[in-house]
């Protein structure tokens, strides 16, 4: 279980986020929502202990605060934005630092090829001896996901349950991709570990997340189930623009449909 | 049978090339130890070295004795901790900037610790008279240290924002502290009288000449746990490469590592430029070097640093002995004139990807 209460954090004199509360129990996707500059990555930065913050983050009952940096990285890995390395690592050096902290939960005789599962899981085989430097921006990110999958590979340790904090982890794949991602962060909720992920797709965002947290100017402006949030008049002003929430026949999942200006 | 190692994986290579770095470094070891004026055999010298008490025809003479272990091992052994130093240091600081043209001679960190010194050996007759009885041999050791230290700092907060360091503000902020501690090593030059002046320009281009077994005594220790602390720094400058919040989300306390690691510079550095001067281009051109052998991975270059680093400087030292024998060059010279066309071509490689 992941609990935030009362997160504000600052930068500089200007406040970034403000007394965000933030609940996510194992066995879900949360995602994070919200437009530009609302604050999302900035949150999720607190999360992952990266900023001052005022609040409380507690991960498995323990405060993150009180917590050695690698106590929390056995809990949590964190996928980032975007990674550019300086130095000339091949892609299986990079998705082996994923195995650093040697908690990744795989069995014995596992974990020596645990590199080249992630880096089929993301849909890269044969990329092992490839240089990360080399790689396009989204094959780079898929690689990073491997890293970060090595690093809790096991979504449940010593009956524990882990975390993958994903900071738009599908911004720029292609959409066989955005979903072979989304489909790993599924499997790895629906096998007892809990992923957070700050999302732009809503339509994504509907098919795959339990709990939906949308942002704006910091606040947080709705929390719920995605049929609760997705409503026409919410969305819309939140991203400001004129947004349609309808019902697929199937199942009855909600989907966005952008209304141009022009229209 | 060994399982074929996967693709993309170099370990099994690095450690491979660490093993013949290793006899490398022993063979150049043993030809530095019997290369010179006296022509006492590498064959005499591992004779006597193992059956000391052997005395047939074949011994070393006295006189071959004494030039072997109290001239020539000295040197070999001085220019060992050096060149392991000098490679070591370049290496941790190019993974701690994030940066390949981080390197403490390039940045100014050479030229703060070698004002540290200067300041000791001008000053050291005057009001440093307490300070130099103090520390005894370790006072210009330590006062390098303190100055290499001051200067990684200072570069550190200048050319660091927010975990991210820019490369030009880096190169050019080392410009000016370089050209600061000049401006200061020059006051004391002017300071300084006939006999200081000439340690000091002897000095300052940098040579193993004059090693002594008191030098080692007064740098090794320093260099050495520079050295031995270098290994537990791999994992976190790995960790590193990926940046500073990733290293942190890795599990490394980042801000205490990077003081052991600016530290174990400073430490490095300063102690080898007290005792050989300014020795140049070493840190850069060895770890740029081993990462296109054996790839960045920290736990093999940093190792692999310390022993080419070492031979390197050996043989260096062989040509500045031998060159224009019976005199002899500093060894600073022969670096600079073989690093600096290698920077340059680093440099022509590189410019597309460095945006400076």
């Amino acid at each position: 279980m992941i609990e935030a209460t009362g997160i504000s954090v600052s930068i500089g004199s200007k406040r970034i986020v403000s007394d965000v509360d933030f609940e996510m129990r194992p066995g879900e996707i949360a995602a994070i929502v919200g437009p530009n500059g609302s604050g999302k990555t900035t949150f999720l930065k607190a999360l992952s202990g990266d900023l001052p913050y005022t609040g409380r983050v507690a991960i498995n009952n323990r405060d993150i605060a009180g917590l050695k940096p690698w106590e929390t990285a056995s809990m949590r890995a964190v996928l980032p934005q975007a990674t550019a390395l300086s130095f000339p690592f091949t892609v299986h050096e990079v998705v082996k630092l994923g195995l650093m902290s040697g908690r990744s939960g795989a069995l014995a005789g596992e974990e020596r090829n645990l590199p080249e599962r992630a880096l089929a899981r993301v849909d890269l085989d044969g990329f092992a001896g490839r240089f990360y430097q080399e790689l396009s921006g989204g094959e780079q990110q898929r690689v990073q996901l491997a890293r970060v999958l090595c690093q809790v590979w096991a979504p449940v340790l010593e009956g524990k349950p882990r975390y993958l904090f994903l900071d738009e982890p599908i911004s720029s794949l292609d959409i066989k991709h955005q979903l072979t991602i989304m489909d790993i962060a599924r499997d790895f909720a629906r096998r007892g570990g809990g992923v957070v992920a700050i999302l732009h797709d809503l339509n994504l965002t509907a098919m795959y997340a339990d709990r939906i947290y949308v942002m704006h100017r910091g606040r947080l402006a709705a929390a719920g189930s995605p049929r609760d949030v997705l409503k026409d008049d919410l969305i819309s002003k939140v991203f400001e623009c004129d947004l349609k929430v309808g019902a697929l026949p199937a199942g009855n999942a909600p989907f966005v449909l952008p209304q141009s200006v022009a229209l | 049978m060994e399982k074929r190692a996967s693709v993309g994986d170099r370990s099994g290579r690095a450690k491979l090339a660490i093993a013949l770095l290793a006899v490398l470094l022993v063979l150049t070891m043993l030809f530095s130890l019997t290369s010179g004026a006296s022509d006492a055999s590498a064959l005499a010298v591992v004779r006597d070295w193992l059956f000391p008490s052997m005395s047939d025809g074949s011994a070393l003479s006295a006189r071959d004795r004494i030039i072997v272990y109290d001239i020539r091992l000295p040197r070999v052994v001085l220019g060992v901790l050096i060149g392991a130093a000098l490679a070591v240091s370049g290496a941790v600081m190019q993974g701690l900037f994030r940066n390949p043209l981080a390197d403490p001679g390039l940045v100014g960190v050479s030229s703060g610790a070698g004002l540290g010194a200067i300041v000791v050996i001008v000053l050291g007759g005057t009001f440093l008279g307490p300070v130099l009885a103090l520390f005894g041999i370790y006072t210009l050791p330590l006062a390098a240290f303190s100055g290499g230290l001051a200067t990684t700092l200072i570069l550190y907060r200048v050319a660091t924002r927010r975990g991210q360091t820019s490369i030009a503000t880096m190169l050019l902020a080392g410009i000016a502290l370089g050209a600061m501690a000049s401006a200061f090593s020059g006051i004391m030059v002017y300071l300084a009288d006939d006999r200081q002046l000439r340690d000091l320009t002897f000095w300052g281009l940098g040579s193993l000449a004059g090693a002594t077994w008191t030098k080692i005594a007064a740098a090794g220790p320093i260099i050495a746990l520079a050295i031995i602390v270098s290994p537990f720094l791999a994992r976190g400058l790995n960790a590193l490469a990926l940046g500073e919040a990733a290293a942190h989300h890795l599990g490394i306390p980042v801000q205490r590592f990077k003081n052991v690691a600016i530290v174990s510079v400073a430490a490095a550095t300063g102690a080898s430029v007290a005792v050989s001067g300014g020795i140049g281009f070493v840190g850069i051109v060895v770890p740029h070097l081993l990462r296109l052998l054996i790839g960045p991975d920290n736990r093999y270059l940093l190792p692999a640093s310390a022993l080419l680093g070492a031979s390197m400087l050996l043989l260096a030292d062989a040509v500045s002995r031998t060159i224009v024998a019976p005199a002899e060059l500093p060894i600073g010279i022969i670096t600079a004139a073989v690093g600096g066309p290698f920077f340059l071509w680093i440099l022509l490689r590189k410019r597309g990807v460095l945006d400076l």
